[in-house]
């Protein structure tokens, strides 16, 4: 698992981590980087445990489906996941590895 | 649970038993219809109880059952998991384990989960089921899981979860007497529930699993029931998503926020007006008719000057907070509150703030002290500490009736722009504008000294957009009401008490001394060196001591020692003598001074509470009182 465990004095959220690389594809994609409206599958989430906690907790889970559908006045993500809408920071996103599903998987 | 609490054969435990009203606690995830259906099941009654240990403003209302039973439900903070990394989380953690001092035990817990989002919500059934306790699954917003083409199989799920399952819509009222008759049926022959050590948290049991596998495992076992019940999830809401488009828009967006923001501000200042002025002439007249009908006696003038008075001057306020907790219910329950929250995290962040603190900092314009109870939502303690540290600096209510009286009296009215907009609305946006400035600066510096922390991050759940239920609405006014003037009633009374004392002694052989002479007139000389460089006199150092309890008490302070009598007359009576005992600079000093100190110990005392110790209160205290001070120096140098 890729996230980190209590480093609370870190600079950075961004931390230079093993980004799943058993992945074969888009290793490195993020979840800031997807434009509105394309689904992608959620890989690992790149943040200290005590903030990945309230991902984890609002069902931002590896493995889960997210979808960018507006961004914010000020720029940031708001995502449609697990049946909510919910809105991160762009920080934030730009820590979530996700791979963009093929279409043979979009159908079920 | 039969095994655990064998039946009792000894008599008198029977007896008691059979008397004794079970606990139930309410749990849920936020958003989730878990206040409204309280509501519904309480009523009228329900009370704010707070517990000593916690910091908390739990609700706890009787349900009346047909059996002519009753039984006690606990209203306690949406969870989305017990990590406790918020106060909320903290409260609901430790009620559910029993722990909270003077509440005891739940025998019962009902979940209730909004249906719509059935996957995402049943994240907290695991950790609520390894309670062991008897607990009801209520599928909330039913008739919105239809309405949007989704379904599920409730017969299923709970046989699926071995727990008892009501589908309600908690709104419109509709399956609420299902869940009355599942309160009704709670077994009590074993007595209340005794005191069993649980622990819950995000953690699995036993093993201590890394978080992320325990929400995968959590989460696999949620797919695999709420599939096995043949859920259909809903479409998405065409209408959410279709106002987003304009509430979220890029331009209008911000726009209708600002709008917002200053029709609440407007509404505070001019809709609450005829009602205030409403409740100032039933004091007052009321206050006259006690004095002409009470025998003139030693208490009348505490009873009348004093307390009546002393209370009026705060009750008057009411209006305004009301008003105030009106829009913000309308804004939070009709879901727009969350996207305000987004708008505003962008701006808050860059100060060290994030976006849950808006909704604190604007119910600081009413009161600090709903607003400092209102910020437990921050899940960062840094933040959260920020937020409440800076809380006070936004221009509450209690300073209108300060700086009304100041800026009437010192400040020229000259138009500036057209005739609505002169100098006086100008010194009164200014000193608005300065809590605002002190507010940001505060929270830069503190971001960066002591509360200096990495980045968090803000996450905001944007529920679909929903019409606010009346009777909700209604009973938080009523709430609101009965916890402010619960408040008034007690600090100021005893304020009242406290200073018509002071200026009854040392007795003279005329019976009262003169004010200078009093105990209360020897305590405004001693002070007296210390604000003599501000340009202010033992008079003002008085009222500024009274303020301690409350801001506006300098009024009625300054009244009662310049010897105003009457009421009415008061306010510009009192104003034509202060202009002789103040400068223009020292009367601007002391709007200042107002607008930074931190002159209310009812803030002090929840500050006490909500951060568990006496270090940032006293902090928040001193570093108020020397920008006050600092801030009157120099604008009495200047003007």
């Amino acid at each position: 698992m890729s996230y980190q465990g209590e480093t609370r004095r870190n600079k950075s959220i961004v931390q230079a981590l093993p980004v799943a690389k058993n992945e074969q594809d888009g290793a490195d994609l993020r979840l800031g980087d997807i434009p509105l409206r394309q689904e992608v599958e959620l890989v690992s989430i790149d943040l200290p445990a005590h903030l990945a906690e309230p991902l984890l907790e609002r069902g931002v889970l590896p493995g889960c489906r997210i979808c960018p559908v507006r961004s914010s006045p000020g720029g940031d993500p708001i995502v449609s996941v697990d049946g909510s809408l919910l809105a991160l920071r762009r920080e934030t996103a730009a820590c979530l590895c996700v791979k963009i599903l093929s279409q043979f998987q979009d159908a079920d | 649970m039969d095994e655990l609490h064998p039946p009792v054969a000894d008599g008198a435990t029977v007896a008691i038993a059979e008397r004794y009203e079970p606990l139930v606690a309410l749990v849920g995830p936020p958003n989730s219809g878990k206040t409204t259906l309280f509501n519904q099941l309480t009523g009228l009654r329900q009370k704010v109880a707070n517990y000593p240990g916690v910091t908390v403003e739990k609700h706890v209302g009787q349900v009346r059952l047909d059996t002519n039973r009753e039984i006690d439900l606990v209203d306690l903070p949406g969870v989305h998991g017990f990590s406790a990394r918020t106060l909320d989380e903290r409260v609901t953690r430790d009620v559910l384990e029993g722990k909270v001092e003077g509440i005891r035990p739940p025998d019962a817990l009902v979940l209730i989960v909004d249906s719509t989002r059935l996957e995402n919500q049943l994240m907290l059934v695991e950790p609520v089921l390894e309670l062991g306790l008897p607990t009801l699954l209520v599928l909330n917003m039913c008739d919105e899981l239809s309405e949007r083409g989704g379904s599920v199989n409730d017969e299923a799920l709970a046989e699926r979860l071995g727990v008892d399952i009501v589908r309600t819509s908690a709104r419109s009222g509709e399956g609420v007497d299902g869940v009355r008759a599942y309160l009704a049926g709670i077994d009590t022959s074993h007595g209340p529930t005794e005191y069993v050590e649980r622990t819950l948290s995000n953690q699995g049991r036993g093993v201590s699993l890394p978080v992320v596998d325990t929400f995968a495992a959590r989460r696999k076992l949620v797919s695999e029931v709420v599939q096995g019940a043949d859920f259909v999830p809903p479409g998405p809401s065409a209408m959410s998503d279709r106002l987003d488009s304009i509430f979220l828009h890029r331009v209008w967006g911000p726009l209708i926020f600002l709008g917002v923001v200053l029709l609440v501000f407007q509404s505070i200042f001019t809709w609450a007006v005829p009602l205030m002025d409403g409740i100032d002439f039933g004091i007052s007249t009321s206050g006259e008719w006690l004095s002409t009908t009470m025998p003139d006696t030693w208490y009348r003038s505490l009873l009348v000057d004093g307390v009546w008075a002393g209370v009026g001057s705060v009750v008057i306020f009411l209006p305004q907070i009301l008003i105030l907790f009106l829009f913000l219910g309308i804004l939070e329950d009709s879901g727009y509150m969350a996207r305000a929250a987004v708008i505003a995290d962008r701006m808050m962040f860059r100060v060290g703030l994030q976006g849950r603190a808006f909704l604190p900092l604007l119910s600081g314009y009413a009161c600090a002290i709903p607003a400092i109870l209102a910020a437990r939502t921050i899940d960062d303690e840094r933040d959260r500490m920020a937020t409440i540290f800076v809380t006070p600096f936004m221009t509450c209510s209690a300073r209108l009736p300060v700086y009304a009286l100041l800026i009437a009296a010192f400040i020229p009215n000259e138009p500036i722009l057209g005739p609505f907009f002169g100098t006086q609305a100008a010194t009164m946006l200014g000193l608005y504008g300065l809590g605002i400035v002190a507010a940001i600066g505060t929270a830069f510096i503190l971001k960066r000294t002591i509360l200096k922390a990495d980045p968090t991050s803000f996450l905001m759940e944007l529920p679909p957009y929903r019409i606010p239920s009346l009777r909700t609405l209604a009973l938080r006014l009523l709430d609101r009401s009965k916890i402010f003037l619960r408040r008034a009633g007690r600090v100021i009374f005893a304020v009242a008490i406290v200073l018509w004392i002071l200026m009854q002694f040392p007795r003279t052989e005329l019976g009262a001394p003169g004010i200078e002479e009093s105990a209360l007139g020897q305590i405004g000389q001693v002070i007296e060196p210390v604000i003599r460089p501000l340009g202010f006199d033992w008079r003002i150092g008085v009222g500024l001591v009274t303020s301690l309890a409350a801001r506006e008490v300098i009024v009625g302070t300054l009244g009662t020692i310049y010897g105003v009598e009457t009421a009415d007359e008061e306010a510009v009576a009192l104003q034509e003598i202060l202009k002789r005992d103040l400068t223009r600079g020292s009367a601007i000093g002391l709007l200042v001074f107002f607008a930074f100190a931190l002159q209310c110990m009812s803030t002090v005392a929840v500050m006490r509470r909500e951060t568990a110790g006496w270090k940032w209160p006293i902090l928040q205290f001193s570093y108020m009182l020397f920008l006050g001070y600092a801030g009157a120096f120099i604008a009495y140098r200047i003007f």
